[in-house]
């Protein structure tokens, strides 16, 4: 465990090094990645404005989802979502041999190699509206903090098994670069509070494509909308991320390396 | 060391024209072929040896290469390297082979070879002294002291080989997988690397090595393997493969009188060079060399020769026109 860790923390300071070699590239995409996060809730902040409204759901609650999601964003994407894209690319290429040479989990090491610190600007845009969000709304409760940290942690569960999915199909499907799209298509349910989508869509976000743990369940948990009993919605997480590993590794052995 | 038993891989792939229609009828339906890359392959490989993997594109070398590795899972056979299953204990054997790519790099365009060492270090778990140690021998050997804290976009194509190789090499495998190790290298360049090839050889690490650089096959390999359609036609020494040609010689002579056109048993002109400078191939089994130099000194005046084996490529050539190696389009593996 601890040569784990230490390789993990080696890879990450590499990569760390070889994406700042171009600083301004770095700078200018943290900062397009936080624009382009401030889009939704600067909509939703207008719409607001206009006296519409999320039925049942003041503006700073709402935000609060979309802050949720940023945040959770934030951390997924650069430690996990970067897979896709190489895993994209190195199969594509035939590239992904040299992760298969390491004496590494294959799994661990296509994370490790897509690592992507750009990527924490959204954890800042995140952050930035999550205190926007708190201002508007009451001192939570300590049950509902460490309600939401379980069910965040779930949220970053579900988008690490989103993400392994996702790599796993490009295994088979060479090429698709539109996984991203997929990816933004299903997970954009998760930016509104689910009430407003009729009940069996709601369980569908829950329980089926879990989309709504990403940030409507534990904005929720945080609102104290919810009782201890959804943290169930913990085991449909864990389920999920087991799925997404077994996937991945049966879709691994589909690599077929490329031309010599 | 390595022990493969009637090693195959099949892969199923699809064909198409290039005729817009072609590619619209492709779109719904994809006719797949299944297609042959590897087919029983058989062969023992002891500790200390250089052999070398020979055959036209699409041969299947690369697809061996890459079951030898445990990169691919074969449809069917055995293969036990360094007393295991490459594919099936990945990560016990790949830690104690190393690899390298000539036109797959292992190192990071924008950052020095030295941070990616460093990585690699850690991935392979290789402790600090022994890292050090390894290192600076490395380095040494292969002369990059200044060049590995350069970006690795501002080195050469020969520095970054230099390079490829440390990384191949700092967790001091036992076995090492070369493909293509030269390629698009100047002389100068080639000649290092194959220097630290047989220096790391003698030192007992048995290398594998696939390449169409027959200069790379004549200074290192002592086994040469053709393969070809995914079978071994040729498993034999490199002066083996030779004598297969007979006792031919070439001989390159500049004469005082132009030499005409011969029809001459056991004599073939190989190239004009100029009127009166001329390569020729000579059988010496049907034309002895003391009988051919003194015949064409009485006919056109010998000024200047050099006589030599037949180069490599030469044997090739035959192994090609006798039909043994039939040259096909190459595979997607």
């Amino acid at each position: 465990m601890r040569g784990i860790v230490y390789c993990w923390a080696a890879v990450i300071r590499t990569k760390l090094a070889e994406q700042m070699a171009y600083r301004s590239h770095f700078a200018l995409s943290v900062l397009l990645l936080i624009v382009g996060d401030l889009v939704v809730p600067f909509v939703t902040l207008l719409v607001y404005r206009s006296g519409a409204s999320f039925p049942g759901w003041t503006l700073h609650e709402a935000l609060l989802i979309q802050a949720v999601f940023a945040l959770a964003k934030g951390i997924a994407f650069p430690f996990f979502f970067g897979m896709v894209g190489t895993t994209l690319s190195q199969v594509r290429e035939g590239t992904f041999d040299l992760l298969l040479l390491r004496p590494r989990p294959v799994m661990m090491m296509a994370m490790l190699t897509g690592f992507d610190p750009d990527d924490f600007g959204r954890l800042l845009s995140g952050s930035v509206l999550f205190g926007y969000a708190l201002s508007g709304l009451g001192g939570p409760s300590w049950q509902s903090w460490l309600q939401f940290g379980l069910l965040f942690l779930a949220s970053i569960t579900i988008l690490c098994a989103v993400s392994l999915f996702l790599s796993g199909m490009l295994f088979r499907w060479v090429g698709s670069s539109r996984v991203f799209d997929i990816f933004d298509a299903v997970t954009s349910f998760g930016l509104y509070p689910g009430t407003i989508f009729s009940k069996s869509l709601q369980n569908i976000l829950t329980y089926v494509l879990p989309i709504g743990l990403i940030a409507f369940v534990p904005a929720s948990s945080l609102l104290g909308r919810n009782g201890w009993g959804t943290l169930w919605a913990l085991v449909p997480a864990a389920a999920f991320l087991i799925l997404g590993a077994v996937y991945w590794n049966r879709m691994l052995r589909s690599y077929t390396s490329a031309g010599g | 060391m390595i022990e493969v038993r009637n090693l195959t891989k099949t892969y199923m792939t699809h064909e198409r024209g290039h005729t817009l229609r072609e590619v619209a009828k492709n779109l719904i339906r994809r006719p797949m072929k299944e297609v042959r890359a590897v087919n029983a392959l058989s062969f023992t490989v002891e500790q200390g040896e250089m052999v070398a993997f020979l055959g036209p594109n699409g041969a299947g070398k690369s697809t061996t290469l890459k079951m030898l590795t445990g990169v691919l899972h074969p449809t069917s056979g055995e293969v036990r390297a360094l007393g295991l299953i490459p594919w099936k204990q990945r990560r016990d054997y790949v830690g104690r082979i190393g690899a390298v790519f000539g036109q797959k790099s292992q190192l990071l365009w924008d950052i020095p070879p030295a941070d990616a060492f460093y990585m690699n270090k850690a991935i392979y778990g290789v402790p600090d002294r022994e890292y050090r140690a390894t290192l600076e021998e490395l380095v040494e050997l292969l002369e990059v002291g200044d060049v590995m804290r350069k970006p690795t976009r501002q080195l050469s194509l020969g520095e970054r080989m230099k390079c490829e190789f440390i990384m191949a090499m700092l967790h001091r495998p036992e076995l090492v997988f070369l493909d293509e190790p030269t390629i698009g290298l100047d002389m100068i360049a080639k000649e290092n690397i194959r220097g630290f090839i047989r220096s790391m050889n003698r030192q007992g690490v048995t290398f594998i090595l696939t390449t169409h650089d027959l200069g790379d096959v004549e200074l290192l390999a002592e086994r040469v393997m053709v393969i070809n359609h995914g079978e071994i036609v040729v498993d034999d020494s490199l002066s083996g493969l030779r004598s297969r040609l007979g006792d031919k010689k070439s001989v390159r002579l500049t004469t005082e009188a132009a030499v005409p056109d011969i029809a001459r048993k056991g004599l073939h002109v190989l190239e004009r060079i100029g009127p009166l400078e001329l390569e020729l191939e000579i059988d010496t089994s049907l034309l002895p060399l003391k009988q051919f130099i003194r015949e064409f000194n009485e006919a056109y005046g010998i000024i200047d020769m050099a006589i030599e084996s037949l180069p490599i490529e030469a044997v090739m050539k035959q192994l090609y026109a006798e039909g043994a190696v039939r040259p096909e389009p190459a595979a997607v593996l």
